[in-house]
C-alpha cells in the first residue's frame, strides 16, 4: 500500500485550489460574504469537473477557477440587487493585470491564503473552531472527509463548521495582512494550530487512515506556505516542519496490512521514508538559532529524528532521547511528557528508576488514571520481572483503551505474558 | 462507419454532493474514457456546455431561460463519435462515466450524412 510520499507531489489539485479560490474571494469581498463565496467556489469546481474532463486541465487552473467563481459572485450580487445603486464589482482581474504575468498573480494568491490562515487561527477562536475552519476553508476538505478522519458524525462536523464560521464573521471582517498585525504572537498561535491539526491527523485512532494522512499532509502544506513567506519565517517553523516530516516518514511502518497499529518496537524500518527524513533533517538544521531558545517543536523533532535513524528498536539512542525529555520538562512541565519520559528512563537506567519516575508521576497534582499510564506501568513491571503486576496493569489499560486498535494491541501483549 | 451524437444529461444533483477529491476523480475517469475513445479512433469531437443559455421562440419574440432549468433536463456536454452502427454507438456510450451518477442519461443520435443521401 505504498503511497506517494513526498508532500508536494501528492495530487490534491481540486482540494488545494479550493482553498486558494475561497481565500482570494474572502480577501476581496470580506468574511460577511463567506456563504456566497463557498457556493460560488463549489459551482466553479462543478464546471471545472465537467469541462476539464473533456480535455486537458488549463495551464493556470487557479485563474480559470477564479474567473468562473468571481463571475458567480457578481451574478449573486446582481440577483440580490445589493449593488443596484452602486457599482457592480468588476471581474477579479482586468485584461491588463492578467497580462502582467504569473508572478504577481501567484503572489496575490499565496498572500491571500496566508491571510486566510491567520484569520482561521485568530486567537479569539477556540482550538476546535481554528482546526475546522482551517480544514474547510483552506484545506478544501469535505464534511464527510473530516468526519471520517476525526471519527465524528458528518452532521456534527457541519454544525461545528457553521458555528465556527459565524464566530469568524463576528471577529474578523476583512482579511488583514499578517505584517500589519502584531505578528510575533499571532505567528506562534498559527504554528500551534498547525501542530494540533497535524496531531489530529496523526493520532492513532480508528479514523480512515488515508484521510488522516491527508490531514497530516495538509498541515505540512500550510507550514510550507508560511515558510515561503519572509514575514512568517521562523526557526520554530522549521523545527515544526522537521517534526512533521519525521512522523510522516514512519507512517507506512505504523500501520499493518489489516489497518492495525504497529508499535515502534515492531516497525519494519525499511518502510521508513528516507526522502522525507532527509527533508526533515534539512529543516531541523535550518531551525538552528543562536538567539532563540529551543522550542518544544525542536525537542520533539529531535526525539522523532532519533527514532527515524535507529537501525533497530534495540539500537535506539535512548540516552539522547532521555536528555531531550529532560530538557523539555525543564522548559515547561507537562504531565504527558513526564509520563512518556518513563520509557527512555526504563531503557537507559532500568526498571528501578523507571518505577520511581512512575511513582513521581502518580504523585503529581491533578493525576488522573488513564490507559497510557497503565500501559507504561505494565511495561516497567514486566522489565522488573513482576509478571503478575504487569498483567493487572495491562488489564486496566485494556479497560481504559480509547479505541479498538489500541485495545487489540494491548490484548496481544497480555496474551504474550500469559503464555 | 457513421457519426453519432452523444448528449449527456443530468447528474447535477449528485455532482454537487461530491467532495473535492471525488470531483477530481470523476474528472480523471472522464479524461481516461475520452482518451480511450481517441486511441481507438472513435472520437471526432466534443465539448462541455455551460449551464447558462436561452431558448428563443417565435423569431425572438419569446426568449426564455429554457426548458432545461431542471438539472435532469440540462445537457452538460456532447460528443461526436464514429461507430459501425447505432448498436455499436450505444455499446460505446455504456462506458461513459456519467452513469456512475443517479439520474443521468446519454442520448445517442445518428448524424445524417448529407453526402450519402
Amino acid at each position: 500500500m505504498k503511497q506517494e510520499s513526498t508532500y508536494t507531489i501528492v495530487d490534491h489539485l481540486f482540494r488545494e485550489e479550493y482553498g486558494k479560490v475561497v481565500s482570494y474571494l474572502t480577501y476581496r469581498y470580506g468574511t460577511s460574504q463567506l456563504e456566497g463565496i463557498e457556493d460560488a467556489t463549489q459551482e466553479a469546481f462543478l464546471r471545472a469537473m465537467k469541462a476539464w474532463g473533456y480535455g486537458k486541465i488549463p495551464n493556470n487552473p487557479t485563474a480559470w477557477l477564479l474567473r468562473v467563481a468571481n463571475n458567480q459572485m457578481i451574478d449573486q450580487f446582481r440577483k440580490a440587487k445589493k449593488f443596484q445603486n452602486s457599482e457592480t464589482p468588476q471581474p477579479y482581474l482586468d485584461q491588463a493585470s492578467e497580462a502582467s504575468g504569473e508572478v504577481t498573480f501567484s503572489e496575490t494568491i499565496s498572500d491571500s491564503q496566508l491571510k486566510m490562515i491567520f484569520a482561521c487561527c485568530h486567537p479569539s477562536l477556540s482550538t476546535e473552531y481554528q482546526i475546522i475552519l482551517s480544514l474547510k476553508l483552506i484545506g478544501g476538505f469535505h464534511n464527510k472527509e473530516i468526519a471520517e478522519a476525526l471519527l465524528k458524525k458528518e452532521e456534527a462536523v457541519a454544525k461545528a463548521f457553521t458555528r465556527a464560521k459565524r464566530r469568524l464573521q463576528q471577529e474578523i471582517k476583512t482579511l488583514e495582512s499578517p505584517v500589519a498585525m502584531g505578528l510575533q504572537s499571532r505567528r506562534i498561535v498559527v504554528f500551534r494550530v498547525i501542530y494540533l491539526l497535524f496531531s489530529e491527523g496523526y493520532a492513532a485512532t480508528q479514523g480512515k487512515q488515508a484521510m488522516k494522512r491527508d490531514i497530516c499532509y495538509e498541515a505540512i502544506r500550510l507550514a510550507l506556505l508560511l515558510h515561503e513567506n519572509p514575514y512568517t519565517h521562523h526557526p520554530n517553523l522549521d523545527a515544526l516542519i522537521a517534526l512533521m516530516c519525521f512522523h510522516v516518514a514512519r507512517f507506512d511502518a505504523r500501520i499493518d496490512q489489516e489497518g492495525g497499529l504497529v508499535v515502534l518496537e515492531h516497525h519494519d524500518r525499511s518502510k521508513y521514508d528516507r526522502k522525507l527524513i532527509s527533508i526533515g533533517v534539512r529543516h531541523l538544521e535550518a531551525s538552528d538559532s543562536t538567539t532563540q531558545k529551543l522550542s518544544n517543536y525542536h525537542l520533539e523533532a529531535a526525539v522523532s529524528y532519533y527514532h527515524c535513524i535507529a537501525p533497530t528498536f534495540q539500537e535506539t539512542d535512548w540516552a539522547s532521547i532521555l536528555k531531550l525529555y529532560d530538557l523539555q520538562l525543564k522548559q515547561v512541565h507537562s504531565p504527558v511528557v513526564a509520563l512518556n519520559r518513563v520509557i527512555p528512563v526504563l531503557k537507559v537506567e532500568g526498571p528501578v528508576n523507571a518505577m520511581k519516575a512512575l511513582e513521581h508521576y502518580r504523585n503529581l497534582k491533578g493525576f488522573k488514571e488513564h490507559g497510557l499510564y497503565y500501559a507504561i506501568k505494565a511495561e516497567v513491571e514486566k522489565e522488573a520481572g513482576n509478571i503478575q503486576k504487569s498483567k493487572v496493569a495491562l488489564e486496566k489499560a485494556i479497560a481504559m483503551a480509547q479505541n479498538e486498535a489500541e485495545k487489540l494491541h494491548l490484548q496481544k501483549k497480555l496474551q504474550a505474558l500469559t503464555s | 462507419m457513421s457519426n453519432f451524437l452523444f448528449l449527456f444529461r443530468g447528474g447535477d444533483e449528485s455532482f454537487s454532493k461530491l467532495s473535492q477529491e471525488e470531483k477530481q476523480a470523476h474528472m480523471q475517469v472522464w479524461q481516461t474514457w475520452m482518451g480511450g475513445l481517441q486511441e481507438k479512433g472513435h472520437l471526432v469531437d466534443g465539448e462541455p456546455l455551460s449551464g447558462e443559455g436561452k431558448v428563443v421562440r417565435d423569431r425572438g419574440e419569446v426568449i426564455t431561460n429554457g426548458p432545461f432549468a431542471e438539472g435532469s433536463e440540462m445537457v452538460g456536454g456532447y460528443l461526436i463519435i464514429t461507430a459501425d452502427n447505432l448498436e455499436h454507438a450505444v455499446e460505446i456510450s455504456k462506458g461513459c462515466p456519467i452513469f456512475d451518477y443517479e439520474g443521468s442519461t446519454t442520448e445517442v443520435r445518428p448524424i445524417v450524412s448529407m453526402g450519402e443521401h
